[in-house]
């Protein structure tokens, strides 16, 4: 074989290997079917299940395959889903939802309340983390079209924690994973192909209550690689990303087929301080911690668009947000206050976090500690070491990017903050009295100025800093229309068109 | 022969069982346990005690360890905690995606090794040698995932060649299996050229040089059979290695296989799968490195397995 022979060989071969595979998917298919690239992994579609309840990939999919009692919706409120109306009695342990009638699973056959009781109970019986929202309920179905939730104590809460209940057919019991290789949902879409490995294929549901979905098919593919993922959306193998850095934005807002969008989350950036340590057991000490570090600054630098100075513990999309003051940068007085207050500066603060992702921003507040002499030891840790010593209160300040998949204040104050929950050292009576008040009173407006006191008494003693607001950006294809950025990172492609097709 | 591999089998038992006892104590002593990890950090305790009864990790360690070898003599690993099914079906579906990676990359390392080598070993000294040198010391040097990112940035970003990442068409393969090949390509082509370079200096090649032979035929037809001795060997010995660079390439451009698998069940403390792909793996880099002493003895007949056993 002569060389040029050879090299036409050559060329040939990566022409067939390449010809058909560069934009396979994506944008350039020409029909209504779209890639979504995410990096969570989906390597179960059980959201009741233990492994699949606290795992976002899978709630990711779980909510296009099944329908829930309620949805949130973009501002944080709740809308029905199965359920067309919904009520408490007046303590507030007894709530009674209302379900449309002729609703129907993807198979055909009819969904009834009695589908809704058994998927709550077999909810309690899988003691998913999910489940544990849920100690003591019971759930019952007085007719076709209607279920009774009844709780062991007031629980005003109740419609927002349902927003990750899901329902299957009654004959789902216990663990079933040969139903959940082909799950049946009554859902928008119904499942066409589950790759473990790292590919989901959702197709519409015909016999959606509201109405089919215009895509053709929807493939949600994982690609942990932030350059691949990026590059993917931009060559049209994708046609959604989100998770994206602030510092890769501007690259993709530049490409005139692309829009980025971002969008108010319930995460909060927060960095508890572990009161039940002698040096940070003084509110004072913690608050001039807090003062003495240039939150404004730093989140301009590493997060401008994503990122705003935080006036609340918990997110503006969540119930009972309320403002607090914000915490001015004064690094003179808040040395003032420590050296006043006795504060050991020879102590060596341990401050962990668990993602590489926010290793600059953790790195950032060490530096500012560093200039008024606050010694500060900045411990990036593996996620299982790092939820290890969370629990263990291995650690002075402790930072989370804390979000709230249900919608409320209950679900991350009233959880979080309690003598009771032991989660970061600080107990205070008064504070128990008005989060138990809060999540038993059925008024909202009440509850959100509950939780609003609540909030303040956080606030001023300084638990933790609470520097950032957090905003999720999305980039997708601009031949995608009805998109709307969810802001807890699980995007709904019930009302998504391609435009053209 | 049949003796010999029969007593490396036998030898292969024993190196099993190390291998399966080992990672048993290293996932264990790993921070971290499952329970909490799958249920949060917002379990009740009573919540984690069951589902670690569940598991079977509420036993002492003795018991665990009897019990898991029993297991794994009948190849059974328990369900994944992740996934809820068998570990072992979970690793052994995504062990042909990593398998067509390892065998395109190895057939691409050896190809491009043993070209470089031999244009490198055939002309110690020159320009192209220095060359060839320097260039392989570059791809060593390069860590996989920045010469995955570079690939993915060059031939599916700018020149819109390829796709950046996934599975599923030939094309799919190209850029992953060349990323996993080029640090093996650059093992291959140095010791291709030293080798080359040693034979070339023998007399038997001087004798083949005065028989009118070109010296390309020199070289193809004298010298390569003799420089591979050392390259099938490192084959053998380069499995494990690129299983190892396998679980980030497959990271970087999301290929199905059993590196993307372990990352995450490392990283949720699922000993089931971590354990079972371990054995696996384990089994294959020994019976490579088996396929390479066998191939070894076949290249060159001075060479026998008995002394290697």
């Amino acid at each position: 074989m002569t060389r040029s022979r050879l090299l036409g060989l050559v060329l040939a071969t990566a022409l067939a290997l390449t010809g058909c595979g560069a934009t396979s998917g994506g944008s350039d298919s020409g029909k209504s079917e779209i890639t979504v690239a995410g990096t969570y992994p989906i390597q179960n579609l059980d959201p009741a299940s233990p492994a699949g309840g606290g795992n976002t990939g899978t709630n990711l999919v779980a909510q296009e395959i099944f329908s829930r009692l309620v949805r949130p919706k973009q501002d944080g409120s709740v809308e029905g889903d199965l359920a067309t109306d919904w009520k408490s009695n007046s303590t507030a342990t007894e709530w009674t939802f209302n379900l449309r009638s002729g609703t129907k699973f993807s198979h055909g056959s009819a969904l009834t309340a009695n589908d809704v009781a058994a998927s709550f109970k077999r909810l309690l019986d899988l003691q998913s983390t999910n489940a544990k929202n849920f100690s003591g309920y019971t759930m019952t179905a007085p007719s076709d079209t209607q279920v009774v939730l009844k709780a062991p104590k007031p629980d005003a809460s109740i419609p927002h924690k349902l927003v990750i209940f899901y329902v299957v057919p009654a004959k789902v019991t216990g663990e079933d994973p040969d139903f959940f290789k082909s799950p049946v949902g009554s859902g928008p879409f119904k499942l066409q192909k589950f790759d473990p490995s790292g590919t989901v294929d959702l197709v519409p549901n015909p016999n959606y209550y509201g109405g089919a979905p215009k895509l053709d098919k929807v493939t949600f593919k994982t690609m942990p690689e932030l350059a691949a993922r990026m590059t993917a959306l931009r060559t049209g193998e994708a046609d959604l990303i989100w998770g994206i850095p602030d510092d890769q934005l501007p690259q993709l807002q530049s490409e005139s087929n692309l829009s980025v969008e971002t969008v108010q989350s319930t995460a909060v950036f927060t960095m508890w301080f572990n009161s039940g340590e002698p040096a940070l057991r003084d509110a004072k000490v913690r608050r001039a911690l807090w003062q003495a570090v240039d939150f404004p600054t730093i989140i301009k630098q590493l997060y401008p668009q994503t990122g705003t100075l935080a006036d609340s513990p918990i997110s503006p999309v969540t119930l009972g947000y309320v403002k607090q003051e914000p915490v001015k940068y004064d690094p003179a007085a808040a040395k003032a206050a420590l050296t006043a207050a006795g504060f050991d500066f020879s102590k060596k603060l341990r401050l962990q976090f668990a993602n590489a992702e926010f290793r600059p921003f953790n790195q950032a507040v060490v530096s500012d500690l560093q200039k008024i002499g606050v010694q500060v030891d900045p411990l990036e840790k593996e996620q299982a070491v790092f939820t290890k010593d969370l629990l263990a209160m291995n650690w002075d300040v402790n930072f989370q990017q804390l979000s709230n998949p249900t919608y409320d204040a209950a679900n991350t104050l009233g959880r979080l903050y309690t003598c009771e929950a032991k989660r970061n050292g600080y107990c205070n009576p008064s504070l128990d009295k008005l989060l138990a008040a809060a999540v038993a009173t059925p008024d909202e407006a009440e509850r959100t100025r509950l939780y609003g006191e609540a909030g303040k008494i956080i606030w001023d003693d300084a638990v933790g800093m609470f520097p950032m607001a957090v905003k999720y950006a999305y980039a997708f294809n601009k031949r995608l229309t009805g998109f709307t950025p969810d802001p807890n990172g699980l995007p709904d492609f019930a009302k998504v068109q391609v435009s053209g097709s | 022969m049949t003796r010999v591999v029969v007593k490396r089998l036998l030898v292969g038992v024993l190196v099993m069982w190390g291998a399966a006892s080992l990672i048993f104590v290293i996932v264990r002593a790993a921070p971290g346990d499952p329970a909490t990890l799958l249920l949060g950090p917002d379990a009740a305790p009573d919540q984690i005690r069951e589902l670690t009864a569940k598991l079977g990790l509420d036993r002492p360690l003795p018991v665990q360890y009897v019990s898991y070898l029993g297991d794994v003599v009948r190849l059974r690993f328990g369900d994944s905690y992740l996934f809820n099914r068998p570990a072992m079906a979970e690793v052994f579906e995504r062990m042909p995606a990593t398998a067509e990676l390892m065998l395109a990359s190895t057939a691409i390392a050896v190809i491009a090794g043993l070209t470089l080598g031999l244009i490198a070993g055939g002309r110690p000294g020159k320009v192209v040698d220095r060359v060839v040198s320097a260039g392989t010391i570059a791809l060593q040097s390069f860590p996989t995932f920045w010469s995955g990112i570079m690939l993915i940035l060059i031939f599916a970003l700018a020149l819109r060649l390829l796709p950046s990442a996934g599975s599923g068409t030939p094309a799919h393969l190209v850029l992953p299996a060349i990323t996993l090949a080029l640090p093996f390509t650059a093992t291959v082509a140095r010791l291709t050229r030293t080798s080359v370079a040693e034979t070339m200096r023998e007399q038997y090649i001087n004798t083949a040089r005065s028989k009118g032979l070109t010296e390309r035929q020199v070289l193809l037809g004298h010298a390569l059979r003799n420089s591979l001795i050392p390259v099938v060997t490192i084959i053998g010995l380069h499995m494990g290695g690129l299983m190892g660079g396998a679980v980030v390439v497959e990271n970087v451009f999301a290929w199905p296989g059993v590196g993307t698998l372990v990352v995450d069940a490392v990283a949720n403390r699922d000993y089931t799968v971590v354990q079972a792909a371990t054995f696996l793996v384990a089994g294959i880099v020994m019976i490579f490195n088996l396929a390479a002493d066998l191939v070894y003895s076949q290249l060159d007949p001075r060479i026998r397995l008995e002394s290697a056993a």
